[in-house]
């Protein structure tokens, strides 16, 4: 049967790439089985028709490229994005977690790191995935009526959304990693993140430091630094700057690396995260006590 | 069987959680044997069991799987690990599932769907391992659990609870699978509750109470070493006061008692009661019809260092 002769060459283990894509690939199919997302056709089509819908009432007194950029950061990047996201990152840790079956994978010769890393990995594509097809339903919602567009039908608007919906997805991703591998209710801490922290972060000056303990920050200023928006749009994605739009040209550029910039700003939280989530996760012990 | 050096070894082995220990100085070992692990509920067993395995980390003393500290990923490349909850991916098919797990063992993936099915073949699922996990019957499941704890060659396994839910037939073939895992090279530590039934599987026992090792060894030796312990034993045969009145003379026994159609004997000691019964045997009108020993089982053993 099945032993140590019958083996004969034990294979070599996967290293930690490797085990990190194994466990993504895993994660993916896993999620294949969620039946949250067989819903997502349904959204990206009543999403299209709310675009449809709204960009008829909305004819003449808004430009369609304007009610693009506010519907799809309102819609995606606060709301669409970071409840997806954050829902699948705590059910792919966390409910394996609680239903006892990630001890099967705690059992293998690997360490939990890249097993947590694909994990995120897996949860990310998935969400941007979702992020970038919302996107494209509400520009062909709009799009639908070319005389709202100025300037014409703007195909780059998916483009720097896609771009930014995806940096969000990593970024919630790993925020959903902290929270399903450090607590109990990860649920209740992530709403307790988008709604409280966010929330409250967002209405504090630009040049607060908790700014960047959130996600919503650092994306939105990527969006205008990558959109150049006009001055009623810039007031619509971030109403809570009126006042002080203009210290939005003191920032530095949204994609460099330099200290301060978004880019920077979002990979420091998707580090800090991803270490403590994976430093907790590495702590996990099953007591006797029951996890259900 | 068993090999000179220990595939499992706890020494000195404590745990708590917080202020409560979950064990206390437990020390033994497994080599190429099947070891029974027998407590009751929530004296530490499956405490000991996640140790084994590394998915607890002592508090004190050393957990080792071939000379390897139990949490490192050389021990646990060694472990099979066959726990005692029923969850699994139930979205996959069983061959899947094994199949998932192996990948972390460094096997390619056709490797390890080709291993999985082998395996789980093995265990009598080939009919049915293609099926949804969800649709698996208790004894089918055991067997997926089995098969990814067996799959990767291990040099040795922890049986958590392996009969729980399992029908009789089910439960004989598991015995006897687990009956051919030491002349494999494999060493087995394995619980249940079903005592009788462990007894027909183990080499020896390690019996835990209340967190601490209360004794370990094969049966019989256990047996024999609580002298203070009357041996009770069951006679049946014809003219059965009269043979109580002559078992009464003899020195080894303690009391007898007559129970409808059998006769039961308590003894203290054994020496030559046996040859001397079976003398008396031959020459007892109708013969003795049948001689059973009512304590000598692991129950017994277990319900008498207990108390």
């Amino acid at each position: 049967m099945t032993t140590t002769e019958a083996s004969g060459a034990t294979p070599a283990r996967p290293g930690m790439l490797g085990t990190a894509l194994e466990s993504a690939r895993q994660t993916l199919w896993m999620l294949r089985y969620r039946r949250v997302l067989w819903i997502v056709p349904l959204a990206l089509v009543l999403l299209f028709l709310f675009a449809l819908v709204v960009s008829g009432r909305a004819r003449g007194s808004i430009d369609g490229a304007h009610l693009t950029c506010v519907l799809a950061w309102w819609g995606l990047g606060t709301v669409l994005v970071p409840w997806a996201t954050l829902y699948l990152g705590v059910q792919a840790v966390h409910g394996e977690l609680e239903d006892r079956t990630s001890q099967y994978l705690f059992l293998r010769p690997v360490r939990r790191l890249p097993l947590l890393l694909g994990k995120w990995l897996a949860v990310s594509l998935v969400s941007a995935l979702i992020g970038c097809a919302g996107v494209v339903a509400l520009f062909l919602g709009v799009g639908a009526r070319p005389d709202m567009w100025s300037d014409g039908l703007d195909p780059s608007l998916i483009g720097t959304y896609a771009l930014v919906l995806t940096m969000g997805a990593f970024a919630y991703a790993a925020a959903a990693a902290l929270f399903a591998a450090t607590f109990r209710r990860p649920l209740a801490w992530a709403a307790f993140f988008v709604v409280g922290v966010q929330m409250l972060a967002a209405n504090l000056p630009v040049s607060a430091g908790m700014r960047r303990l959130t996600i919503t920050d650092p994306l939105r200023r990527v969006l205008l630094d990558q959109l150049e928006p006009t001055r009623r749009l810039a007031e619509d994605l971030w109403p809570a700057e009126r006042a002080e739009a203009r210290e939005l040209d003191d920032l530095p550029a949204s994609l460099t690396l330099q200290a301060g910039s978004p880019l920077v700003d979002l990979i420091t939280f998707v580090v800090v995260c991803l270490a403590f989530a994976s430093w907790r996760y590495s702590r996990t012990e099953y007591e006797s006590r029951s996890r259900d | 069987m068993s090999e000179a050096r220990p595939i499992l070894e706890f020494d000195g082995v404590t745990k708590w959680y917080g202020s409560v220990a979950a064990l206390l100085d437990v020390s033994f070992d497994v080599r190429t044997d099947v070891v029974g692990l027998v407590g009751k509920n929530g004296v530490g067993k499956s405490t000991l069991m996640k140790l084994a395995v590394g998915l607890l980390a002592p508090s004190q003393g050393q957990v080792r799987v071939c000379g390897a500290q139990a949490q490192t990923l050389d021990a646990r490349a060694r472990i099979g690990f066959c726990p005692d909850f029923d969850r699994l991916y139930e979205p996959l098919s069983g061959v899947e599932f094994v199949a998932w797990m192996l990948r972390y063992h460094g096997f390619s993936r056709a490797a390890a769907r080709r291993r999985a099915e082998e395996v789980l073949a093995e265990l009598g699922l080939e009919e049915n391992m293609h099926r949804r996990i969800r649709e698996y019957s208790k004894g089918m499941r055991q067997r997926v659990r089995l098969g990814q704890a067996l799959a990767h060659g291990p040099s040795f396994v922890l049986l958590d609870e392996p009969m729980t839910g399992l029908d009789p037939v089910a439960r004989a073939d598991l015995s006897e699978h687990i009956r051919a895992l030491p002349a494999r090279g494999v060493g087995v530590l394995v619980s249940s509750h079903v005592l009788h039934e462990l007894e027909a599987v183990v080499d020896r026992v390690v019996l835990v109470h209340q967190g601490r090792l209360l004794a370990q060894g094969r049966i019989g030796e256990l047996r024999e070493r609580m002298p203070d312990r009357p041996h009770r034993l069951r006679l049946r045969a014809s003219e059965l006061r009269a043979l109580a009145a002559e078992l009464a003379q003899w020195t080894p026994v303690e009391g007898v008692a007559v129970r409808e159609d059998a006769l039961e004997v308590s003894l203290l000691g054994q020496r030559d009661f046996y040859e001397r019964l079976t003398a008396l045997g031959a020459g007892w009108p109708g013969g003795l019809h049948e001689i059973t020993p009512l304590d000598d089982d692991l129950a017994a053993v277990f319900g008498y260092l207990v108390e």
